[in-house]
């Protein structure tokens, strides 16, 4: 059966970062996949060895935009590894609210775009207005809506001071009521239904042999979770339930994510009761001792993992992330394989794509005329031997 | 039909849209805009420059001999180290942030500038 | 002497081309305003009083763009498709009532040979989306033709029960005898063209033809400057001419007290807009296959039940 064909992006009104997908179609059905990743390649990790530890939290936030709590977070946590030191438990407290406005945040923003990949615009436009309300509390709290600046290493740099609680918990209740609401929406809809459900396929063998993160592996049933596995900041101390759903498909990722958002905001309102009274940050000294760390958190997307290697400078010897985006790439393909065009952007947009947190390596394309693909270690060869000839590392 | 009870709730009321520039939303007190310099404080001791992490803050000597910080609005990415780190408390945000303009020497600033409203 | 002079200017200035193009816009407006509303936002604003010149203000703005015709198309056809895009429908509009007598002589079979120009139109769809040689635009034009299956028969059958009940196959003749709305008497098949109505203008739930996101513009895609101004302008006169239409043969045209039966006309296809409007408020966009599957499990039978319904009463009563 001849196939031909379909490009979509990297400029495509269905997709808010450049990507780039080809698909094999026949007729209208999907037969198979190849992304072509590296259009928003920014250079953080390099960025990271040419400014200090502290100048470093305010780029790695600039990774994502949406997520870009769980970055500082995971960075502030591996760097607080690396000084052997924990912030403060009032911090902790703090950054714990702090992520889990953003998952809500995030989680909104992604119902709606589900509705708007849907072509379901009415949907779209009530969940980002109410969407506003986190908005509000965010800047409330830490003075910016969206890059919050708010984690640094050693604790916090805003604190919640009493006055703020009842704004706070009233935004939770007008939050948890309208979640209800669109939750109940997306039950009840039947166009909603007709379009997510037995779509993007992806049964739970299959997500594990891929290792699918976050909502993508909660939703085909598998109990992973950084927040259970390895608690951070407060998260080993407040009770909250881990979501899955077994129909692996577009629209349990959408239910996972709509109670994911019930279930942070009682987590805000259980921080706020028990939050102890202390010190919000540490005096730390300019570099660390020289090791190296890792350190887990729970993105929005999944589980996102921070590496960090000191040799006792004021800058980093080294900086990695792996993003849950990226995780889900293989996933992805996979579940596109055997299902409409239509279906496509329901599809990629159930993974909750963040492709500007995608772009770090692991796949290298460089054209001079000549177009050859170099493995990450092909790589690593040749930057040895040309930092050799030209005189040690420049630093 | 899910939605129905909803639209037909909303159509009558006031639409949620702001009509910016008639209408404006008032930023929170913590709201990291443009900033307001008291070179009174200031002792020149250039932990701003070094700390910023956009490079958007310069040491320069003025006439009197004293040296001050210069701040480059067009790279800062306000994030409020600088307002942090003073030891003098020279430095701080303030509320406004209709920061944009045709001309880019507006986005320097230098000497002591009163925050506009 | 005068009488060919007084034909020239009823077909085309009013209520011929010049009123209908004019409509067309004016309820684009009134479309963007009810569906902004419905989602709790402003809609057009500052182009004229509350916006109402705007859709003026983007066919004028089309306009003066660039016009680019792909290498590979196949230049008769692609130029000549907006043409037949506001032609077909404008052409259609004439023969229905507006004033309380159509532009051109109403006859007996009127009412098929403007169903039959509403599937002109998505042909015209189909020619232009293959004209393109373009993926998305074949796909574009795949899924109109496809969408053609699925909504023409019932809407045909439910306008043909209301021709049944008139007694007559022409538009004028049938909003003159409805001594009460058919929407009333036969709300089977009212709904059922509302629905077809709503998949024949392309609109959500059924704007598959024209998926934003998912095949940029459907068969819109290549076209660009004055070419896609008519298209988009061909949308609005569908718009008048489905509503006007719906106002003749289910809510008795231009009857009313007091105003004047034009007014009458307006409003009535007013509320159709709206309704229209809401309908794209409500729904998220089916797919190409559950639209047609669920066209031919539930619209066709609703629409014979509505025949038939209507078929079994006159027997019983004439």
């Amino acid at each position: 059966m001849p196939t031909y064909k379909l490009p979509i992006g990297p400029q495509h009104p269905a997709i808010k970062e450049a990507f780039h997908f080809t698909f094999e179609l026949d007729g209208e059905v999907v037969v198979d996949v190849k992304p072509r990743l590296g259009n928003v390649h920014r250079g953080i990790e390099k960025g990271m060895e040419l400014r200090s530890w502290n100048q470093g939290t305010f780029l790695v936030e600039r990774i994502c935009g949406i997520c870009n709590t769980p970055h500082t977070t995971c960075y502030a946590l591996t760097v607080e590894e690396l000084y052997g030191v924990e912030a403060p438990p009032r911090a902790q407290y703090i950054r714990t609210i702090i992520n889990e406005l953003n998952r809500i945040h995030s989680h909104l923003l992604w119902i709606g775009i589900l509705g708007m990949e849907l072509g379901f615009w009415s949907y779209f436009m009530y969940v980002w207005r109410d969407r506003e309300r986190v908005m509000d509390v965010v800047e409330m709290i830490t003075g910016n809506r969206v890059t919050t600046s708010a984690i640094i290493i050693g604790g916090v740099a805003y604190d919640i001071p009493p006055h703020m609680e009842g704004t706070i918990r009233r935004a939770m209740d007008f939050l948890e009521e309208r979640t209800k609401f669109y939750k109940q929406v997306l039950e009840n809809e039947p166009t909603i239904r007709a379009r997510t459900e037995n779509v993007g396929v992806l049964n739970k063998s299959r997500a594990r042999d891929l290792c699918a993160v976050g909502p993508v592996a909660r939703a085909s049933d598998l109990k992973t979770d950084v927040r259970f596995d390895e608690p951070y900041c407060s998260y080993g101390e407040v009770p909250f339930n881990l979501i899955t759903y077994p129909y692996c498909d577009v629209y349990a990722r959408a239910l996972v994510r709509a109670d994911e958002t019930l279930e942070s905001i009682e987590i805000v309102r259980q921080c706020l009761d028990k939050m102890p009274s202390g010190p919000i940050k540490l005096r730390l000294p300019r570099a660390p001792p020289p090791g190296e760390a890792v350190n887990r958190v729970e993105a929005p997307r999944g589980e996102l993992m921070h590496y960090c290697k000191s040799d006792g400078k004021e800058k980093p010897y080294r900086f990695k992330a792996r993003t849950p985006t990226l995780a889900n790439i293989p996933a992805l393909c996979e579940m596109l394989k055997g299902y409409y065009i239509a279906d496509i952007p329901a599809i990629i947009a159930s993974i909750d794509p963040c492709y500007c947190c995608t772009e770090r390596l692991l796949f290298v394309d460089i054209n001079t005329g000549k177009k050859w693909v170099w493995t990450y270690d092909e790589l690593k060869r040749y930057s040895l031997k040309w930092n050799e000839k030209n005189g040690g590392r420049r630093r | 039909m899910a939605m129905i009870r909803e639209i037909w709730r909303n159509f009558p009321k006031r639409p949620a849209t702001l009509k910016y520039p008639f209408e404006r939303l008032e930023p929170s007190e913590r709201y990291r805009g443009k900033h307001h310099f008291d070179p009174k404080l200031c002792v020149g001791c250039g932990l701003c420059a070094r700390d910023c992490p956009a490079k958007a803050i310069e040491m320069v000597t003025f006439s009197d001999g004293k040296r001050r910080p210069v701040f480059y609005l067009d790279r800062c990415i306000f994030c409020a180290v600088c307002e942090r780190i003073c030891p003098r408390n020279a430095i701080k945000l303030t509320k406004f942030y209709e920061l944009a303009t045709y001309d880019k020497s507006e986005l320097v600033l230098k000497e002591a500038l009163e925050p506009e409203k | 002497m005068i009488e060919p002079l007084i034909a020239i200017f009823k077909i085309v200035v009013f209520p011929g081309l010049a009123f209908i193009t004019l409509l067309g816009l004016v309820y684009e407006w009134i479309d963007r305003k009810a569906v902004a509303r419905f989602q709790n936002r402003i809609g057009p604003l500052y182009a004229g009083p509350r916006g109402f010149l705007q859709p003026l203000a983007d066919f004028l703005k089309l306009m003066a763009k660039e016009d680019i015709v792909p290498t590979w198309a196949d230049k008769l056809l692609f130029n000549a498709v907006p043409l037949f895009a506001v032609t077909i429908p404008t052409l259609a509009s004439l023969y229905i009532p507006i004033t309380g007598y159509p532009v051109l002589p109403p006859f007996e079979g009127d009412l098929v040979l403007v169903v039959a120009l509403t599937t002109f139109f998505t042909i015209t769809a189909f020619i232009a989306g293959l004209a393109s040689t373009n993926r998305f635009s074949t796909i574009g034009a795949e899924r109109a033709a496809l969408q053609l299956l699925g909504f023409e028969i019932p809407m045909f059958i439910s306008v043909a029960s209301a021709a049944m009940a008139a007694g007559s196959l022409s538009i004028t003749v049938i909003a003159e005898r409805q001594f009460l709305p058919f929407a009333l008497l036969q709300p089977l098949g009212f709904a059922v063209y509302l629905i077809a109505l709503q998949a024949e203008l392309e609109r959500v739930p059924f704007d598959i033809p024209e998926a934003e996101s998912e095949i940029v513009a459907g068969w819109l895609t290549e076209f660009s400057g004055k070419k896609l101004a008519f298209l988009r302008l061909s949308a609005d006169i569908r718009l008048v001419l489905g509503a006007a239409l719906a106002t003749a043969i289910f809510l008795g045209g231009g009857s009313g007290p007091v105003l004047p039966p034009i007014v009458w006309f307006l409003i009535k296809s007013i509320a159709i807009v709206i309704v229209s409007a809401m309908l794209r408020a409500l729904f998220a966009r089916l797919r190409i296959d559950q639209m047609v599957r669920g066209a031919w499990k539930y619209l066709l039978p609703l629409s014979m039940l509505q025949l038939l319904m209507t078929k079994i009463l006159l027997l019983v009563v004439v």
